[in-house]
């Protein structure tokens, strides 16, 4: 069992088990709607998923190539694109939801790769496991798993991505502690995320709602720069997207959040020689 | 679940290796079953094909 008063306190106002549960439930919710689009609050509430898609940095040919379902509309860019997958790696996804970018990420491998996304909501892997049957994506594979303790044997992964998750944790060096164990030596890390820009009001922070929708758990560049480090990656670069203001606004209809969070690219690069 | 992915996942607690007791497998793909922890014992069950590796206090 864990003990949670030995895991550093979360960035956000909530205690560690109350930002899970809220983050839980309320994909759970998502998951579970019918609706593919306006049933989550990063879509701007109309039918227009194409052009939330485009901002993002997905092009039509990803919306064409993934089977309807796939795509929740929940991302804040496009980890595919930053990763330059090439055929035959071993790619994970962290948060992998309904599992699009497992899907577009597939595509890239190949055959001789494979793409395992683990994420923590039971109807959101279910959700995901029934679309490996639409794509008829053989080498995809889905689990329920916690990203602060991946159940991914260490060294075994060239790639890992994940696309507006990681915020959502309340601890994340150890997520990118985890990253960094299990990844390859000289294996690399691309995910799309939310960096905070601005101190939130204190309501905002405290709020599992916007916990849970990307916004309060945010942090700044520099604290994700230096957890990053402490766990061991190089190379680490974290490039906010400006264009992103435009969809982040859409994401709380009382407030403006582009204020003070934006969508962010992060990458980092295990070292080839392991020196600790 | 397939068990050619055995070689890439563990024990989400202790990360040692997990043994496959299989219930129901269509193929290749595992069904229903139980992935057991060579250290510590903890047991993860598969069921309808996904193996749920939830630390035991999530998986409620």
């Amino acid at each position: 069992m864990r003990d949670d008063a030995d895991t550093p306190e979360s960035t956000t106002g909530l205690d560690p088990n109350t930002q899970r549960r809220a983050v839980r439930r309320r994909y759970a919710r998502i998951a579970t709607e019918e609706s593919s689009c306006c049933a989550s609050s990063s879509c701007g509430g109309d039918d227009d998923n194409d052009d939330l898609n485009r901002q993002l940095g997905y092009s039509a040919a990803d919306d064409e190539s993934v089977a309807e379902g796939a795509n929740l509309g929940l991302g804040c860019g496009n980890p595919n694109a930053l990763a330059a997958l090439q055929p035959g790696e071993t790619v994970l996804d962290l948060g992998s939801g309904a599992g699009f970018d497992c899907f577009l990420a597939a595509r890239e491998v190949g055959e001789t790769g494979r793409v395992v996304g683990v994420d923590m909501t039971p109807e959101m892997v279910e959700k995901a496991r029934e679309n490996v049957e639409k794509n008829d994506a053989h080498n995809v594979a889905f689990r329920l798993g916690e990203i602060e303790h991946l159940p991914v044997a260490d060294g075994t992964v060239d790639v890992i991505i994940s696309n507006c998750v990681v915020n959502l944790s309340p601890d994340k060096q150890q997520v990118f502690d985890e990253a960094h164990r299990v990844l390859r030596p000289g294996g690399r890390l691309a995910i799309s995320d939310v960096v905070l820009t601005a101190r939130l009001p204190s309501d905002v922070h405290a709020d599992p709602e916007s916990v849970a929708s990307c916004v309060a758990g945010a942090s700044p560049i520099a604290d994700l720069e230096t957890m990053l480090s402490t766990a061991g990656f190089e190379q680490i670069t974290i490039v906010p997207r400006e264009a992103s203001e435009q969809f982040i606004r859409e994401w709380d209809d009382a407030r403006d959040v582009s204020d003070y969070v934006v969508s962010a690219t992060i990458e980092g690069r295990k070292p080839e020689q392991n020196v600790s | 679940m397939k068990e050619s992915l055995m070689d890439i996942i563990c024990c989400p607690m202790d990360k040692h290796d997990l043994d496959l007791e299989i219930d129901s497998q269509d193929d290749e793909e595992v069904l229903e079953g139980t992935l057991v922890c060579s250290e510590c014992g903890e047991r993860y069950p598969i069921e309808d094909g996904i193996p749920n590796l939830l630390p035991p206090d999530m998986r409620d």
